[in-house]
């Protein structure tokens, strides 16, 4: 959980705790609107919940987020925008926070929003009765207590969170956190309604029962096709929603969602790999591709259980060196990724992203170093490396790993077997060290580059291949503190680009078709994606 | 899914026992005339040589492997992907520039050995199976087959996916799955064919003679199943290889980077909207030529060892 | 089924020991296999309850079930009346005009059809249909309204159509060289008379043989019609379920699919009774 604790330590240093009030669709003047204000977008598989307590995925959080509201919200940029909360303070040296709520706050059966409300989520979250799976969310908030009422040892309503009067919401931490308002923006966060909870208990969320805060009531659910939220009148800001209706579509198969995109059946899709340059070509205003916050990588198994190879840093290197990025992201992908050379993007706020020194050479270069090292550390046509490259179940990981095993072996003599495994299974693996080499993914919690870089220390929780190197840790472990950590952001990569525990190959981007309508109001500039639809409006 | 004509079986299998025994060097005599006089299935069995003459030929006409990656085509399949003798892509290449006359030859290997090794464990299981419920009859049969009738109950496409996710995905469990299903019917069939042919003469016969039950089963009754073991087992072949080709569908099938009519077939259909149709069309040829050329043969195999018409 | 590697509570985030333990408290993972079981089936047999689903939180495997379920035998039952009634009508005019262009049309028609896996299918109809003439909508259930069945109708009948329709024929075939038909033609009846009064009824006995198991295949081979159509049936909750590791579902799916065939067969068994006067059970 390490990662998570860390979140936003320099985000939030110096922003404002008291914002004016800010509209929420920002419709630019003259613009025209469609009267057709809709929105249809596809989600590749079912949501979990949309139980604010017990959403575990994205989708379902982006539904949560526009079914519920929180104490604060994410402007187009990531910006924190007051939401249930109007304003907020810190006291105590951060161990104390004071939300002030709008009094304006209404459920959609015309009930005030009260500070009450947020009691009973956060305890409810934090009950092991709930059993949610973010009940840690509260522990990493620091709140008090939290720890204890998950282990069962104390009353949820010990909880570290009061509210003095309706409008007032106090909440005590054990540790001074500085980001912590920023941290309301999650789901697990938002209100929940007691009273309609207590009345129909697990079936709360249906169409039929649910009472909602967000600019969006949920109206039609049907598991693994739909679901529709239409504008909630009693928002307290409902004057300035301009979409009307948002549906969500399960198709599980991306060209079948393409062929619906194509036949207007839907606003937002995915693009699948290697088909952006066609499309961009045919739909010049409807395919985009913006940069995200997420990295896409191979990591080493360099622990006991890890093949003796791997221990040998000429292997990794060769074996990163011979891996041409360009054809990956050029030829494979096209959809406008990034080659990458190091672990966290470049475009990470307050990261100066070092010239590597491997990413400054040209792949030819790359490749003869490459052969060169391997040569060195004593492998050749007698003695062949052989290892299992695993992935998980995924088209587009198919096709990365499949390229890159045809780039060794032609390049390197290196015999890769593909290996794939099911979500769930492969989690487990790569979480016990049973495999060689693994993929990884990484988004970004938040936009600072620790967010990445702990993964690579020693104690973190998701340090897969458990690498581990006592500068980098001590590097890290500073730059919780220092001033301007990014020096030491700089010098970990250029330790990894050294010792290469995990071979970067490409930087994510968001590829998706969007309707000419809806595509000019899409956050594109948000890195985390976290998207509101009472922010969207759809032009003529 | 298909059928098979069970009836037709069931009807053959009777007229089968009913021929006398003695005469049954002449019975696959008078079958191999029969056969060849079959135009449907002549022509089958050429065109079922020929696929499994290119699919290990294949590797001698071209220079490309099944998994070798043409870099100077990835990126660019839809221009320069396509079928070509100059590029000597002669079916062209898949999404990742692999030759695809390889691939389909390999392919074609793999989808081949399902069909053959699952129609085999279905025969050897339900043979034996089927040969001892019927021979011993009473409550050992009924016991045995009801045990075939809960099987049967079992969803087997469901089975066969639970298979594969829990024990991993590999070609040994593929093979287990569709073993485990595939001898059912087989079983039922040769059951009743035993029945009727332990009450011949000659099993009483070997029965005075001192010959213990196995002996019995194996020298006496099985070789009597023969024909219609074989008539089955041809029918079977061309059901497994569209098996495994919806579980391939699914992902579950054979590993990159091998493949199988089904992996390909399933591949080109999710490219059909981007103007790729040979990446469908020409696994897909081979695929339906593949199983019509089974149907045929197995229903010429029916037609001339049925010696009803004698 | 445990055995297998990967929990229904595996996640990206690596849940906390204490909250892991709370979650498997929740759904009665602590106990010993043996305790699970027998609640299991305890709330099977009392109550007619299969249990919370691992996965979809506020759901249980019966709301998955009562969800899934009529999708799936919406459209099972609508390709079930299709695949019957044109294959066995293709199958008796094919067999009327044995060896005519039409009968070979027909054969070869049929055997295409057997042998092209509605996996190929479904995405050039919707290529067709919604992408080219935007006559149909490309997916999605809708309540079941008729333009969302079309395709889904197509793609899952063409196959046992076909199968029937070469059943059909060659019975139908049969039935006509009997002696019986040829003494009912001798009387002089006429051949419409002899099709439907005489033939038709031993001519359907194979094809209803086949209905029972065809139509249980039907429904839980409807996993590529839920993938690609989006219908939301059970197919598809059963292969994300196993995939998901969602114990639950998986048991009470396989459950109703066994249950189904043993009920199809069972009602096959009668139909013939009452079509064959020569079986009595």
């Amino acid at each position: 959980m390490k990662s998570i604790t860390k979140i936003l330590t320099a985000v939030l240093i110096g922003s404002t705790f008291l914002v004016a009030p800010v509209l929420a669709a920002k419709v630019p003047a003259g613009t025209n609107l469609t009267a057709d204000q809709t929105f249809t977008y596809r989600v590749g598989d079912e949501h979990s919940s949309v139980d604010p307590q017990i959403v575990e995925d994205v989708s379902g959080s982006e539904l949560v987020r526009d079914l519920f509201e929180g104490l604060l919200n994410q402007d187009a940029l990531g910006n924190l925008i007051p939401g249930v909360a109007e304003s907020w303070e810190a006291s105590n040296g951060n161990q104390t926070y004071t939300f002030k709520l709008r009094k304006d706050a209404k459920w959609s059966n015309g009930d005030a929003v009260t500070a009450n409300d947020f009691v009973y989520a956060w305890q409810r979250l934090a009950d092991p009765e709930t059993a949610s799976a973010y009940a840690w969310y509260m522990e990493i908030m620091s709140l008090e207590n939290a720890k204890a009422i998950i282990a069962g040892e104390k009353e949820p309503s010990e909880l570290g969170v009061s509210a003095p009067d309706d409008y007032t919401l106090v909440v005590n931490l054990t540790a001074p956190l500085p980001y912590f308002a920023a941290m309301t923006t999650h789901a697990s966060t938002f209100p929940s309604p007691q009273k309609v909870i207590e009345e129909f208990g697990n079936e709360w969320t249906r169409p039929e029962n649910i009472v909602s805060n967000g600019a969006y009531v949920l109206t039609e659910h049907v598991p693994n096709e739909r679901s529709v939220r239409e504008r909630n009148t009693m928002y307290w800001n409902d004057a300035e929603t301009v979409i009307n209706k948002v549906t969500a579509l399960v198709i599980n198969e991306e060209s079948t969602a393409l062929t619906r995109y194509l036949a207007g059946e839907l606003d937002r899709t995915e693009i699948p790999a290697g088909e952006y340059p066609r499309l961009k070509k045919e739909y010049p205003d409807q395919a985009i591709s913006f940069p995200r916050l997420c990295s896409y990588y191979y990591s080493f198994n360099v622990s006991d259980s890890g093949p003796e190879a791997f221990k040998d840093e000429r292997v990794r290197q060769a074996l990163s060196y011979a891996l041409d990025r360009n054809v990956v992201t050029e030829q494979v992908l096209k959809g406008g990724q990034f080659p990458a050379f190091t672990f966290t993007p470049g475009t990470t706020a307050n990261f100066d992203a070092p010239d590597v020194a491997f990413g400054q050479i040209t792949q030819a270069e790359r490749d003869a170093k490459a052969k060169e090292l391997m040569v060195e550390a004593g492998y050749g046509a007698d003695n062949p490396l052989k290892f299992e490259l695993l992935y998980n179940t995924n088209e587009d990981h198919k096709k990365v790993a499949t390229v890159a095993a045809q780039m060794w072996k032609q390049k390197l003599g290196i015999e890769a077997t593909l290996v794939n495994q099911e979500w769930k299974v492969f989690l487990e693996v790569r979480g016990k060290q049973d495999f060689d080499l693994a993929r990884g993914g990484w988004c970004g919690d938040y936009n600072e580059a620790s967010t990445f870089l702990d993964l690579m220390t020693t104690p973190s929780g998701y340090n897969d291949g458990k690498y581990s190197n006592a500068e980098l840790d001590k590097l890290m472990t500073d730059a919780k503190t220092a001033d301007d950590p990014s020096a030491n952001y700089t010098r970990v990569e250029e330790i990894m680009a050294e010792e290469m525990p995990i071979i970067p190959v490409y930087h994510y981007t968001g590829v998706y078709m969007m309707s000419e309508g809806i595509i000019g109001s899409w956050p594109v500039k948000n890195v985390e994606q976290n998207w509101y639809s009472r922010d969207l409006y759809k032009v003529e | 899914m298909m059928v098979i004509g069970s009836k037709k079986i069931t009807q053959m299998a009777q007229n089968m026992a009913n021929y006398e025994q003695g005469k049954s060097h002449s019975l696959w005599v008078d079958a191999r005339r029969r056969f060849f006089k079959n135009k449907a299935a002549l022509i089958s069995l050429i065109v079922l040589t020929l696929i499994v003459i290119f699919s290990f030929g294949a590797p001698y006409v071209t220079p490309w492997s099944n998994e070798e990656i043409d870099w100077s085509i990835l990126g660019s399949i839809n221009e320069k992907g396509m079928p070509s003798i100059a590029s000597k892509h002669y079916f062209g290449t898949d999404d990742l520039g692999r030759d695809l006359f390889a691939r389909v030859a390999q392919g074609t290997q793999i989808s081949l050995m399902v069909g053959f090794v699952g129609a085999f464990i279905a025969v050897i299981v339900g043979t034996l199976y089927g040969a001892v419920a019927g021979y011993f009859g009473g409550r050992i049969d009924s016991v045995m087959m009801r045990i075939v009738d809960i099987l049967m109950s079992i969803p087997y496409m469901f089975v066969l996916i639970l298979l594969l996710v829990v024990f991993g995905r590999s070609i040994i469990m593929l093979f287990v799955g569709l073993g485990l299903i595939s001898w059912l019917d087989m079983s039922r069939i040769v059951r009743g064919q035993t029945m009727v042919i332990k009450n011949k003469e000659f099993i009483e016969a070997a029965i005075a003679g001192g010959s213990n039950h196995l002996t019995i089963i194996t020298r006496h009754i099985i070789p009597n199943l023969l024909g219609i073991v074989i008539v089955y087992a041809s029918l079977l072949v061309p059901l497994m290889i569209l098996t495994e080709s919806f579980i391939s569908f699914l992902g579950l099938g054979v590993q990159e980077p091998n493949t199988s009519w089904g992996a390909l077939i399933s591949d080109g259909a999710k490219t059909v909207l981007y103007e790729r149709l040979w990446q469908l069309f020409i696994p897909l040829a081979f695929f339906v030529a593949g199983l019509f050329s089974f149907f045929f043969i197995g229903d010429g195999l029916r037609d001339a060892l049925d010696p009803k018409d004698r | 089924m445990h055995s297998a590697p990967g929990g229904p509570f595996t996640s990206e985030r690596k849940l906390p020991e204490q909250v892991l333990a709370n979650i498997e408290a929740k759904y009665g993972l602590d106990q010993p296999y043996y305790k699970q079981l027998t609640n299991y089936v305890v709330g099977i047999v009392t109550k007619g309850d299969f249990g919370p689903s691992f996965r979809y939180k506020d759901r249980s495997v019966n709301d998955v079930i009562a969800q899934g379920f009529p999708v799936t035998l919406k459209y099972g039952i609508w390709s079930f009346i299709v695949a019957v009634s044109v294959g066995v009508s293709l199958g008796i005019v094919a067999a009327i005009n044995h060896n005519s262009v039409f009968d070979y049309l027909a054969v070869g028609f049929t055997i295409g059809a057997q042998v092209l896996p509605n996996f190929v299918m479904a995405p050039i109809l919707v290529i067709i249909f919604t992408l080219w003439l935007g006559w149909l909508p490309g997916g999605g259930w809708n309540g079941g309204q008729w333009q969302y069945l079309i395709m889904p109708v197509i793609a899952l009948s063409t196959s046992y159509m076909a199968s029937i329709a070469r059943i059909m024929r060659s019975s139908m075939l049969e039935v006509l060289n009997s002696n019986f038909i040829r003494t009912a033609k001798a009387k002089g009846l006429s051949n419409r008379q002899i099709i439907f009064k005489h033939a038709l009824k031993p001519a359907l006995l194979p094809v209803i043989s086949y209905l029972g198991p065809t139509f249980v295949l039907m429904i839980t081979g409807s996993v590529v019609i839920d993938i690609y159509f989006s219908t939301g049936g059970i197919g598809r909750e059963f292969v994300n379920a196993a995939l998901n590791r969602d114990y639950s579902v998986i048991m009470g799916i396989t459950i109703l699919m066994g249950i189904l065939t043993i009920t199809f067969n069972m009602v096959v068994d009668i139909l013939y009774a009452w079509i064959d006067p020569k079986i009595r059970y």
